[in-house]
């Protein structure tokens, strides 16, 4: 419709209010994805004062226009701090989407992007990868990311297929398959942590979700999964909203209610495969963040999921920063982080009343 | 074969959730377009399901259903959700949308998801909102209102999806007696005006009565009567179906038969 | 007033001072830079210039560094280093994992020395950011040694390193003689107790394992393969003559109560090592860190096992 038909259509309208307060979904996301790059962009430069070396605002600014030679500071800046905050960014991203996703497409409140097995398997390859790090002596720290993928891919496939075997109708199966594989898993880490004392601590690390070790070659191999994954699980809001109904309303409403599922399995389990395998295991933020987007914007999947995107960076940016500079220079695993802070404010949502 | 006037047609349909036992079996019957059919039983003869079978989400073991001369399974779900709707007994809701947003939801099958939604998509919501008197109920959130609420709203949303068949599953089982009148209310303008096709499955045999210009009486998955009310609700077809013979009485005002306990 | 002689002896002063400070400088400029090594994780390393500013990012290099008489170039320890007494006033870089590579940056290090495989992913992160960084991981005596002999090769004193390692070896050999002269079967069986519940005691091919060998002692975990947990009910049968508590930050205990609640243990009061009351608590870092004071380790046991 072309603008001078459009304000035709519009002014010959508005005497019956058309849109009785249907306000344009286009309008809210513009509004939403400003404030989200403001808040992403506000946040960052804030949390790049913080660290445990302490750097003059000043001193920031001209490094970040290229304009201080001091090499110190530069490298710091340039490479740890920065590339920690876009991880952390990426990271959030990928974890709210997913996590809001799965809540949807599950219809459990209690979902979260691990909830389908995607994260004891990416967990149990890491694992793996770092107990042959040990046995062979190779230097395979590498090839970790890779290992950690294989894994997560791997446990997508199990669940998909034991998801098939349940008579279950609906995404029942799909859950009970992700739960039974999250427990195989994490009991097959168990039993190689249990075997291996040394190595221990780093399994540990990982298992708790770690950004330390973040630079620009690993963010420009995350960034198109993790962009690219979110976009195409924002165009299934519409059916998103429709399976809030319910699976068979959202069937008479036209959805294809089981390719949906798969979509979304598929696509954000890849994504999340991609992030953990960098990042280890980060919990709270695909919970929590969901259900705080809600509140503030509401359950439609058209705004809430990137609303929950641009929420769940800023939170995490926030976490990591207090990871590196609470006790510095001992840095916390953000895992820590994410859970002190997720789990007492879903308490207080569901004290709230949660809706 | 189906003859040009009817809009839905059941051919020899049998259907079973598990191979031992049949819940349905040797459905056929016609509906005439602009009908209003009452599916009516004891708990478990198949009503339900009989539904379920007509709205396509579930595929009959043996026979066909044919939607305007159309077999139901060579259409795609989408085609078929711009043709029928239904409305739910239970309308749970996880997320709490607003009442204008559930409704919104009806015009589903017709967003292309790369576009989005068109201006016309809200006049037909808000249109659906008038129709069902639930306009005023627009901005609420659906958690904070009533059942019979609750029903119109659904109502609203499966005629925001415009379609030419309308099902309902039990709407007045958990109804107050206005909210009951009411929905019978609507239900009949939206037939009139819309020129739709409506059925619904009753579990008060009353309301079926003064409600339907046809019965449908199903036993144990077998239809055991069809024709109109007179036809359907006679002492000998409940003895046989329910196990019981009530009183029948005339409707002072509609003069179809009522059952008295 | 200036005389003749005092010319003449500024003179011959000055002579001998040009002398003696090339000298002190050809003692230090032994070894030609740039140097290419290889370390414990298979990379060769290039180091351009003799490190000035190192970090040690473990307790056992740090000692390492001091032993060799390169305390005052290190700029960063973790916060698990305590020996000696100096590195109170270094700078502290936090946790050995993981390491804070923030910190490390800022103290520009020209030498990273990481000691664990669970440093690793540091150490490529610190390698991509242009530092030089070499990991140790010496697994048995001779290899720490020979660590100590490349650490001060790298870091321009290999005389210097060649020295002080030999005197440890030295001392490493008296020990071996006396033993040599022990008859095996006089031998006492020695069982290594941690302070924990479940106990977790080193078995061969662990630095552990290897001292008591050399001092003459049998270790009843011997058997087993590397750092094991053992069943009580297996020492209680073993019957060990001594019992060896290693005590600090990986066993913390209070002291006081160790001997006490040891001999407790239920079934184990028949242990030849508790009925003799034969029990020694050793402070673990003398133990655990593969570095100079394994040596210390050693005679300590030597001294345990004869004495």
């Amino acid at each position: 419709m072309d603008w001078k038909n459009y304000m035709k259509y519009f002014t010959n309208n508005q005497n019956l209010k058309v849109n009785m307060g249907y306000t344009s979904w286009r309008k809210k996301i513009r509004v939403i994805f400003f404030l989200g790059i403001l808040g992403i962009l506000g946040t960052s430069l804030l949390c790049l004062n913080f660290g445990v070396v302490s750097i003059q605002p000043r001193v920031i600014f001209s490094i970040l226009s290229h304009r201080s030679a001091e090499s110190t500071n530069y490298l710091i800046i340039w490479q740890l701090r920065i590339p920690r905050i876009i991880m952390a960014i990426l990271a959030g991203i990928a974890l709210s989407t997913v996590g809001a996703a799965f809540q949807g497409i599950l219809r459990n409140p209690l979902a979260d992007p691990y909830i389908l097995g995607v994260s004891a398997g990416a967990a149990l390859g890491a694992c793996i990868g770092i107990a042959l790090e040990y046995i062979s002596g190779y230097y395979l720290t590498f090839y970790l990311p890779l290992f950690s993928f294989l894994g997560a891919i791997f446990s997508l496939f199990l669940v998909y297929k034991s998801s098939k075997v349940s008579l279950s109708e609906g995404s029942s199966g799909l859950l009970l398959g992700g739960v039974a594989i999250t427990f195989l898993f994490s009991a097959l880490i168990t039993i190689l942590l249990a075997f291996s004392k040394s190595e221990l601590h780093s399994m540990l690390f990982w298992l708790m979700g770690d950004l330390s070790t973040a630079s620009w070659n690993k963010i420009s191999i995350i960034v198109l999964p993790v962009l690219l994954g979110c976009f195409l699980i924002f165009f299934s809001s519409l059916d998103l909203n429709a399976l809030a109904l319910g699976e068979e309303e959202a069937l008479h409403l036209g959805v294809n209610t089981s390719k949906l599922r798969v979509r979304i399995f598929i696509t954000g389990s890849l994504i999340i495969a991609s992030v953990v395998s960098f990042t280890g295991i980060i919990g709270f933020v695909g919970l929590i963040i969901p259900h705080i987007t809600r509140l503030l914007v509401g359950p439609d999947h058209r705004i809430m999921l990137p609303a929950s995107a641009f929420l769940g960076a800023i939170f995490l940016i926030l976490c990591d920063t207090l990871a590196r500079f609470i006790i510095a220079p001992t840095e916390i695993p953000i895992g820590a982080i994410t859970a002190s802070i997720g789990a007492p404010l879903f308490i207080y949502l569901l004290k709230r009343g949660y809706q | 074969m189906p003859i040009n006037n009817n809009i839905l047609t059941l051919k020899e349909i049998d259907f079973s959730y598990n191979h031992q036992h049949k819940t349905l079996s040797n459905i056929n019957f016609n509906v005439a377009r602009g009908e209003f059919w009452g599916i009516i039983g004891p708990n478990g003869s198949g009503k339900t399901t009989l539904l379920k079978i007509i709205s396509g989400i579930l595929k009959p073991n043996k026979g066909r259903v044919f939607f305007q001369n159309q077999d139901l399974n060579n259409l795609s779900r989408g085609e078929i959700a711009k043709l029928i709707s239904l409305v739910p007994q239970d309308t749970w809701v996880s997320f709490n949308f607003k009442v204008k947003e559930i409704v919104f939801m009806g015009r589903l099958p017709y967003i292309a998801r790369w576009k989005g939604e068109t201006l016309e998509d809200y006049r037909i919501s808000k249109e659906a909102m008038e129709k069902t008197q639930s306009l005023p109920l627009a901005e609420k959130n659906i958690f904070h209102i009533s059942g019979g609420e609750r029903q119109r709203v659904f109502l609203a949303k499966a005629l925001a999806q415009t379609p030419k068949l309308l099902l309902l599953d039990e709407f007045a089982s958990h109804l107050d007696l206005n909210y009951q009148y009411e929905m019978l209310k609507l239900l009949k303008n939206a037939l009139k005006d819309e020129g739709l096709t409506i059925i619904s499955v009753f579990h008060d045999l009353n309301l079926a009565s003064i409600s339907s210009h046809r019965l449908l009486l199903l036993k144990e998955g077998k239809i055991e009567k069809v024709g109109i009310p007179e036809e359907v609700l006679t002492s000998e077809n409940l003895q046989r179906v329910y196990g019981m013979k009530p009183i029948l009485i005339k409707h002072p005002k509609s003069q179809v038969p009522q059952i008295l306990l | 007033m200036f005389t003749f002689k005092k010319y003449i002896f500024l003179f011959t002063l000055t002579i001998f001072l040009v002398f003696y400070s090339s000298h002190l400088f050809s003692l230090a400029a032994q070894i030609d830079y740039p140097l290419i090594v290889a370390d414990d994780t298979g990379i060769s390393v290039t180091i351009e210039s003799e490190p000035q500013r190192i970090i040690s990012a473990a307790p056992n290099n740090t000692e390492i560094l001091f032993a060799l008489g390169l305390g005052d170039k290190v700029v960063g320890v973790t916060n698990y280093d305590n020996y000696p007494e100096e590195v109170n006033l270094i700078e502290k870089i936090g946790e050995m994992s993981p390491l804070n590579l923030e910190k490390i940056v800022a103290l520009k290090p020209d030498l990273i020395l990481t000691f664990a495989i669970f440093q690793l992913k540091e150490i490529e992160r610190l390698r991509e950011l242009g530092f030089k960084v070499l990991d140790i991981e010496p697994v048995t005596l001779e290899d720490t040694l020979e660590r100590m002999k490349m650490i001060a090769r790298v870091c321009g004193i290999p005389k210097q390193g060649e020295i002080i390692v030999g005197g440890l070896l030295q001392r490493v050999e008296i020990i071996k003689t006396k033993v040599a002269q022990i008859d095996s079967s006089r031998r006492p069986k020695i069982f290594i107790g941690g302070t924990h519940e479940i106990i977790y005691t080193p078995g061969a091919n662990t630095l552990f394992d290897e001292l008591i060998s050399l001092a003459g002692g049998e270790n009843i975990a011997r058997v087993f393969s590397g750092w094991i947990k053992i069943n009580p009910e297996l020492v209680a049968e073993k019957a060990p003559d001594i019992i060896i508590v290693p005590v600090g930050v990986m066993n913390p205990g209070d002291q006081s109560r160790i001997k006490e609640d040891i001999s407790k243990r239920p079934g184990w009061s028949n242990i030849p090592a508790i009925k003799n009351q034969k029990i020694f608590i050793v402070n673990e870092d003398l133990f655990y860190r593969p570095g100079p004071r394994l040596v210390d380790g050693l005679e300590k046991l030597y001294e345990i096992f004869y004495q």
